[in-house]
């Protein structure tokens, strides 16, 4: 048992990343890494709100009527999201602000209501705990990743703390200006996702086809 | 026949068994440089004929030299005439002191000294483009075991002619690596790219470090110059204010104007197309479909009007003379991988680029330029436009047969 | 489909209930309404215990805002505290008095420009906002004496992307620009966003917007117009339309249509 909750645990962080290997939830990804301290509290709010989600749900799984149960994981993934938006509102109000919209939008990350359907649907709450945990770190870890590139090399910085003096501010670093705009996490995250394909390569998937080669002439 | 037998010899070496068996590709890049490949293509896109990829990618290059040599001399009669100016005081650097050394003049009026002060911006750029670019194509023909392409001659070259001369060699060196890994490399290499190569490059600098890219001050390549592109001056106040600076319509078919390298002149890239289209290099229904696009609707835009946004006002044969549209039309949009492969789709391809650079133009406020990213734009949906002119010939031949 | 069939029969009517099926009808609308009614309890509650601090926090902000654009924030000081040195007051711009309508402390600026009896169409609208108030909070900041140092007015204007929302702070005698601050906008990164860089907004300072004989002269543009160099801002290198939002902007908010009337009431000395 103790084996399988560090699988639980460990298993989204690369061998099965929700985002570089299921693909889910880039939106957000792309949205809220262009500074570490805003990518880390949607880490940390992604994580709360997918490990509570998933614990709730599993307790409830052998009572949730199967005719209306995306709604009912719906109505508890949206009271925790409105929970952890409200808080961050009250005790972590620049940051808040610079997610904006996107905590609320947490409803709609494809990890949360996965892990619910997926796995918290079917298994204890305390797998299903450590699992929605799991997934949200694996979010989370990616979320740093993409982080630390874009800040690093967008504004010169991590964390806010000046690393590469940029040269509006007298220094010497030429901030690349793209790395600020959400696009540039498409090709940070397209990159991870060949880095870890090199790494693991029985992530990569088959070939749905192969192009002809035409002999002789 | 010296070298012919020296390869002859090395070759066994880097065959498969060989000694040097993983540095095929270098061998291959050398041997096929020097002499006529042994092998051609036998796959898409150029399966027609035995017309093999160097053959192309040999002809590509040599349409660009009138665009080349315009290129270099008219950066250095840019740098002359705003050193003139400013005065001689704003003249200084190694390329001043190895012009002097030479005995070359800053004479605005001497094309000689034009071109040999263009020379000077032009070779460190093309250096650093094809040494940088060349490493990432040899580690990755390497590492895959194909052959290193002589597409990248062409890639080098183009990328090299859409800088502005003042582009820091840093900056040419991350938009080159850029262009081909990410434009390139992670789709499987020469031919596989749905994207052009050069174009990613400079789209990417040109995201990333805007004020190298763009603007009035990177054009011509004198410290304390600033004057806005024929198409800056027109986005602010109509191309009637042309006139003002001093442009004329010939001046831009000419090409001595501000801009990169290769596009400013009309005519050298008229010339560069002839040739490809009298090769067949360069399918002539793209060329139609770009133009009918473009002065289709910039005539409409004409005709609708505007009272705040004067470029509604530019008619087509300014929008073809100033800025990047001729030397795209004449060697991006024609380039065979990245644009569509049947004859229907190859007018819609076009046609959507020449609609899309006038809407660019015209209707953003923050693109002054749209060349770039309306062929890139183009790219993007040349799949999806075979596959629908695919699918409607399949249907039109099955309702015959019914 | 009934309790029978589980091995140990459940007691009682809960534990009946419990075990069983979720898909009846009875069961599926008593889950719905149960688990509606938990949610909403709780996110309610949150809601209303969490609201006087989120009110705190936004008050903060913008306290903070009008503390920068002064020139008196240091990080980490008393917000509140240092903000009692500013006192609120709703302008009527047209007038340039002072209005005694409305509770400066509790005045919504952002419904007013909404409400059609507060606010107007703009028929010439270079900054491009459509609607303008016919009321403001402005903030007067008065040194130790008590005597009026600065005055803090609110503007706002389109520039390439976004609209820039900022203040704009003023010397007393209506017409030395103190600084300038943008607390939220959309441009593009290291280009337009530049507005923010420090070194831009101290170019600002000491700037004038009259001219000898009261005309409106103060421009940001790349070359210095026939004003003379204390009118003229340079434009952000390689954003030029953002430039030009800024400049349509601060000549809008400085202009007739803006604080105007209450800039010539300041210059005679007549608060």
């Amino acid at each position: 048992m103790a084996q399988k909750r560090k699988e639980l645990l460990v298993d989204p962080l690369v061998d099965n990343n929700p985002i570089t290997l299921q693909v889910l939830g880039i939106c957000s990804a792309l949205a809220v890494t262009s500074s570490l301290k805003v990518a880390f509290v949607m880490a940390l709010a992604v994580t709360f709100v997918t490990a509570f989600s998933s614990l709730f749900i599993s307790i409830l799984r052998s009572q949730i009527p199967s005719s209306i149960r995306i709604i009912v994981q719906m109505v508890i993934i949206a009271s925790l999201v409105i929970l952890v938006d409200q808080i961050l509102k009250a005790y972590a109000f620049e940051i808040s602000k610079t997610l904006s919209v996107f905590v609320g939008l947490i409803i709609t990350n494809c990890i949360v209501m996965g892990r619910a359907e997926a796995f918290a649907m079917s298994n204890p709450p305390g797998a299903a705990f450590l699992d929605g945990i799991g997934n949200g770190l694996g979010y989370g870890l990616i979320l740093m990743l993409v982080g630390v590139i874009r800040e690093l090399f967008g504004s010169g910085s991590l964390f806010g703390v000046t690393i590469l003096q940029t040269v509006n501010n007298g220094g010497w670093y030429v901030p690349n200006g793209m790395l600020l705009l959400p696009p540039s996490a498409f090709f940070a995250i397209g990159l991870l996702i060949w880095g870890f394909r090199t790494w693991k390569p029985k992530q990569v998937e088959e070939r749905e086809f192969k192009i002809q080669t035409v002999e002789g002439h | 026949m010296g070298l012919r037998s020296f390869f002859e010899r090395i070759e066994p070496h880097f065959e498969k068994g060989g000694k040097y068996e993983k540095y095929f590709p270098l061998y291959e890049m050398v041997e096929s440089l020097v002499y006529t490949p042994k092998t051609v293509t036998t796959v898409a896109p150029h399966a027609r004929s035995y017309v093999d990829m160097k053959r192309i990618m040999t002809y590509v290059v040599i349409a660009t030299i009138p665009c080349i040599l315009w290129g270099m001399f008219n950066t250095g009669l840019q740098a002359n005439s705003a050193i003139a100016a400013l005065g001689e005081g704003s003249a200084s650097g190694w390329r001043i002191a190895i012009l002097q050394m030479l005995g070359i003049s800053l004479d605005a009026s001497n094309p000689l000294a034009n071109f040999a002060h263009g020379l000077l911006y032009f070779l460190p750029i093309y250096i650093t483009t094809l040494v940088v670019g060349g490493i990432w194509e040899v580690l990755f023909a390497t590492v895959r075991g194909h052959e290193v392409n002589e597409g990248f001659l062409v890639t080098s070259m183009l990328y090299t002619l859409i800088m502005p001369a003042t582009a820091p060699l840093w900056q040419v060196a991350l938009g080159i690596s850029f262009g081909v890994v990410i434009g390139k490399e992670v789709f499987g290499g020469t031919g596989k790219n749905f994207l052009n190569p050069a174009l990613v490059g400079r789209a990417f600098l040109y995201f990333a470090y805007p004020a190298n890219m763009s603007g009035d001050s990177v054009w011509t390549p004198v410290d304390g110059f600033s004057g806005a592109t024929a198409l800056g001056v027109t986005a602010r106040d109509g191309v009637d204010a042309l006139a003002v600076e001093g442009i004329t319509w010939l001046d831009a078919f000419y090409g001595t104007i501000q801009g990169s390298f290769g596009e400013t002149s009309t005519l050298a890239c008229a010339i560069g197309l002839a040739f490809l289209l009298i090769t067949k290099i360069a399918n002539w229904r793209l060329i139609v479909g770009c133009l009918g696009g473009m002065i289709a609707f910039s005539a409409l835009l004409n005709v609708i009007g505007s009272d705040s946004n004067p470029m509604f006002a530019m008619p087509w044969h300014w929008h073809l003379v100033l800025g990047g549209y001729a030397f795209g039309l004449a060697f991006m949009v024609t380039e065979p991988v990245s644009a569509s492969h049947t004859n229907m789709g190859r007018f819609i391809y076009g046609a959507l680029i020449g609609v899309m650079v006038v809407l660019i133009r015209v209707i953003n406020p923050a693109f002054p330029e749209g060349m770039m990213l309306a062929i890139l734009f183009g790219n993007v949906f040349a799949p999806l436009i075979d596959y629908f002119v695919v699918q409607a010939n399949i249907k039109r031949r099955a309702r015959r047969h019914v | 489909m009934s309790d029978t069939q589980t091995p140990d029969t459940p007691k009682g009517p809960i534990g009946r209930f419990l075990a069983a099926s979720p898909d009846s009808v009875g069961k599926t609308i008593f889950v719905a309404v149960a688990i509606c009614l938990v949610a909403s309890m709780i996110v309610s509650v949150a809601a209303v215990s969490l609201r006087p601090v989120q009110e705190a926090n936004k008050l903060r902000d913008k306290q903070l805002n009008v503390l920068q654009v002064a020139g008196v924030y240091e990080p980490g000081m008393d917000v509140a505290a240092a903000f009692a040195d500013f006192e609120p007051k709703v302008l009527e711009l047209a007038s340039g008095d002072f209005s005694d309508q409305f509770d400066a402390a509790t005045f919504d600026d952002a419904a007013a420009v909404d409400d059609p009896e507060l606010s107007i169409a703009l028929e010439n609208d270079p900054a491009a906002i459509g609607r303008q108030s016919k009321f403001r909070t402005i903030y007067l900041l008065k040194d130790e004496s008590g005597a009026l140092d600065k005055v803090i007015l609110p503007i706002r204007g389109y520039g390439l992307w976004s609209t820039l929302y900022g203040f704009i702070a003023i010397e007393e005698n209506g017409n030395d620009i103190f600084g300038l601050q943008f607390y939220q906008h959309g441009e593009t990164p290291g280009l337009g966003a530049e507005v923010d860089n420090p070194k831009w907004k101290a170019v600002w300072n000491g700037k004038k917007l009259f001219d000898e004989s009261g005309e409106l002269q103060i421009s940001v543009a790349k070359a210095q117009g026939p004003a003379g160099p204390e009118h003229h801002i340079d434009a952000l290198a390689g954003a030029t339309l953002t430039s030009v939002g800024v400049d349509n902007l601060v000549n809008f908010w400085m202009g007739d249509q803006g604080y105007a009337p209450f800039l010539e009431k300041l210059k005679a000395g007549e608060l």
